[in-house]
């Protein structure tokens, strides 16, 4: 970055002392000798963008994020599980385009693309995307980097009812208006598939197990995916997301291997000084679940759902530059809010569950945390289960 | 003197038309504030503003990094050096933008170098953009600092 600088600070002196032909034929070599010395694209980059002085930064970026987390259950074994590593990429072709994406090795051995797509800035708050997106529902899903939240694991409620980290294939609009504090995004996308032979959805993991990740998916449906997001009131974050379509099949004719999905998120950021709070709800309406679990012998409920409440307490000073935040959280959520037909509710399905822990940032984008669950169900005399967890997790 | 046609870039373009609108004039000459043989700050310059001949204000255009690239912006003074508005001119990637947020950018209205910006304290977090949001305070705090230190040398003590 250094290096462009110098380059960019040559050419406004002489440009702007000599416009002479003669200047500017040496300058490309001397400015091809400097790219040299750093990457071979930057050569093209630095002759193409000579007369173009506006910006002379385009190119690639890498960042990434990782956690490594360790669980310990009250039965059974415990786990220690370097549980994703994540490279983003983002390259910058022009003032207008930009391609970003997000390759992730999970538990070390399994690879997944989490994003793939291509930005065209159509003004300087208006951009059309397309590719792997980001479904825009609930907070985690689009802000999933470990330093980000609370918790080693991700809240229940993202885990089962959104189902993080929730991506499709599609393309739409994203953008901001800053005069009304506003930001936007609105796609038309792929869905979750629900049949490929076998049935995937059922009542404990809801829309989780038709999750297509990008990987050679099947369409029947298109989807929709919106949500608005306001930060006009300072330190509050307010968003509303929804969803709606149909889960994919790949033989339209079969009855029941399909069901209509409507999904509502709302959720709510609020940081000041040493206090930080967070809220969500998302509720999900599945039709046709009868027709489903009758041809597939599954037991998808009809409606699924919750919400979680966290606060957290920052007990260093604010003007430090760590800070270890002290928080608690209560899920509560019902993936047999409702079910069709003859299919019983399943209490194990309601879930409430409490979080306590710590969230140690030792620098901006480092994070040790540790925190405790207690994971209890509506089920008639179930006891509530353990699960201590601890783990770090880095943003860069 | 450069002036208000220097606008040759969509940042002094914005820029130019942000003053404009601050300081409700129509025309306007820039020239470098500090004649002094100064360090550049950060690579931009501090301008002082002037209409009719008299300094009406001060103008600091400056670059700041957000996530993955970074953006520009513009600060006005008037001439007592309290903040009269600030602007992102451009803003090159999409998370973080938010600090282009009207609202959130009006807490920096009003104040002076008698003031230091604390994150999450007197200058409001926004959630999903702390990056920027770190970067934008950290910036405007360097500015204050330094006007502090050039007003306490007496550089801005010329006659108007």
């Amino acid at each position: 970055m250094i290096l462009n600088n110098c380059i960019y600070l040559l050419f406004r002196i002489i440009i702007n002392n000599l416009l002479m032909k003669k200047t500017i034929l040496i300058m490309m070599l001397v400015a091809t000798v400097f790219s040299f010395s750093q990457e071979d694209e930057q050569l093209n980059i630095a002759q193409t963008q000579l007369l173009n002085l506006a910006d002379l930064q385009s190119g690639l970026t890498i960042g990434g994020y990782g956690e490594v987390t360790y669980n310990d259950f009250d039965t059974g074994p415990s786990e220690i599980d370097v549980q994703r590593l994540i490279i983003l990429f983002a390259y910058k072709f022009d003032d207008r385009v930009s391609f970003i994406t997000e390759i992730e090795y999970e538990h070390v051995k399994e690879v997944y693309i989490e994003q793939a797509w291509l930005n065209y800035a159509l003004a300087d708050n208006t951009n059309l995307r397309a590719g792997l997106l980001l479904v825009p529902m609930g907070i985690v899903n689009e802000y999933h980097e470990p330093t980000t939240f609370n918790g080693v694991e991700r809240p229940t409620l993202d885990n089962k009812i959104v189902p993080t980290t929730w991506r499709e294939i599609g393309m739409g609009i994203a953008g901001r208006i800053n005069d009304l504090s506003m930001r936007y995004q609105a796609y038309v996308l792929n869905g979750p598939i629900s049949y490929n032979g076998s049935y995937k959805l059922k009542g404990t993991n809801g829309l989780r197990g038709g999750r297509q990740k990008g990987a050679e998916s099947q369409v029947s449906d298109a989807n929709f995916a919106a949500r608005l997001d306001y930060f006009g009131l300072l330190g509050l974050r307010l968003g509303a997301s929804y969803y709606t379509g149909k889960t994919q099949t790949t033989d339209t004719s079969i009855i029941g291997s399909q069901v209509g999905v409507n999904m509502l998120g709302l959720d709510a950021r609020y940081v000041k000084n040493n206090f930080s709070a967070r809220a969500q709800y998302i509720n999900a309406v599945l039709s046709d679940t009868e027709k489903y679990n009758l041809a597939g012998d599954k037991d998808l409920g009809s409606k699924m759902g919750g919400y979680y409440l966290e606060a957290a307490y920052n007990l260093l000073p604010i003007e430090a530059r760590q800070r270890l935040d002290l928080f608690v959280r209560y899920e509560n959520l019902n993936q047999h809010k409702e079910v069709e037909g003859s299919l019983k509710k399943n209490l194990a399905l309601h879930r409430k569950e409490w979080t306590l822990g710590a969230s140690y940032h030792l620098s901006r984008g480092s994070v040790f945390k540790i925190d405790y669950q207690s994971k209890g169900t509506a089920l008639e005399g179930s006891k509530a289960k353990g699960q201590f967890n601890m783990g770090i997790g880095i943003f860069f | 003197m450069i002036n208000s046609s220097f606008a040759f870039s969509q940042i002094h373009r914005r820029a130019d038309k942000e003053i404009k609108k601050v300081f409700s004039v129509e025309n306007y000459l820039l020239d470098r504030a500090i004649n002094q043989n100064y360090e550049d700050f950060l690579t931009k310059r501090l301008l002082s503003i002037n209409s009719n001949d008299q300094k009406i204000g001060y103008a600091y255009l400056g670059t700041a990094p957000s996530q993955t690239k970074y953006f520009d912006y513009v600060v006005l003074f008037d001439k007592n050096l309290v903040i009269q508005s600030i602007k992102i001119l451009v803003y090159r990637e999409d998370y973080g933008g938010e600090i282009g947020s009207k609202r959130w950018l009006s807490q920096f209205i009003g104040k002076t170098f008698f003031d230091k910006f604390i994150y999450r304290k007197n200058v409001a977090a926004i959630s999903g953009a702390t990056i920027s949001v770190n970067s934008m305070t950290d910036a405007v705090n360097d500015i204050l600092v330094y006007l502090k230190e050039l007003k306490n040398q007496g550089v801005f003590d010329t006659a108007p």
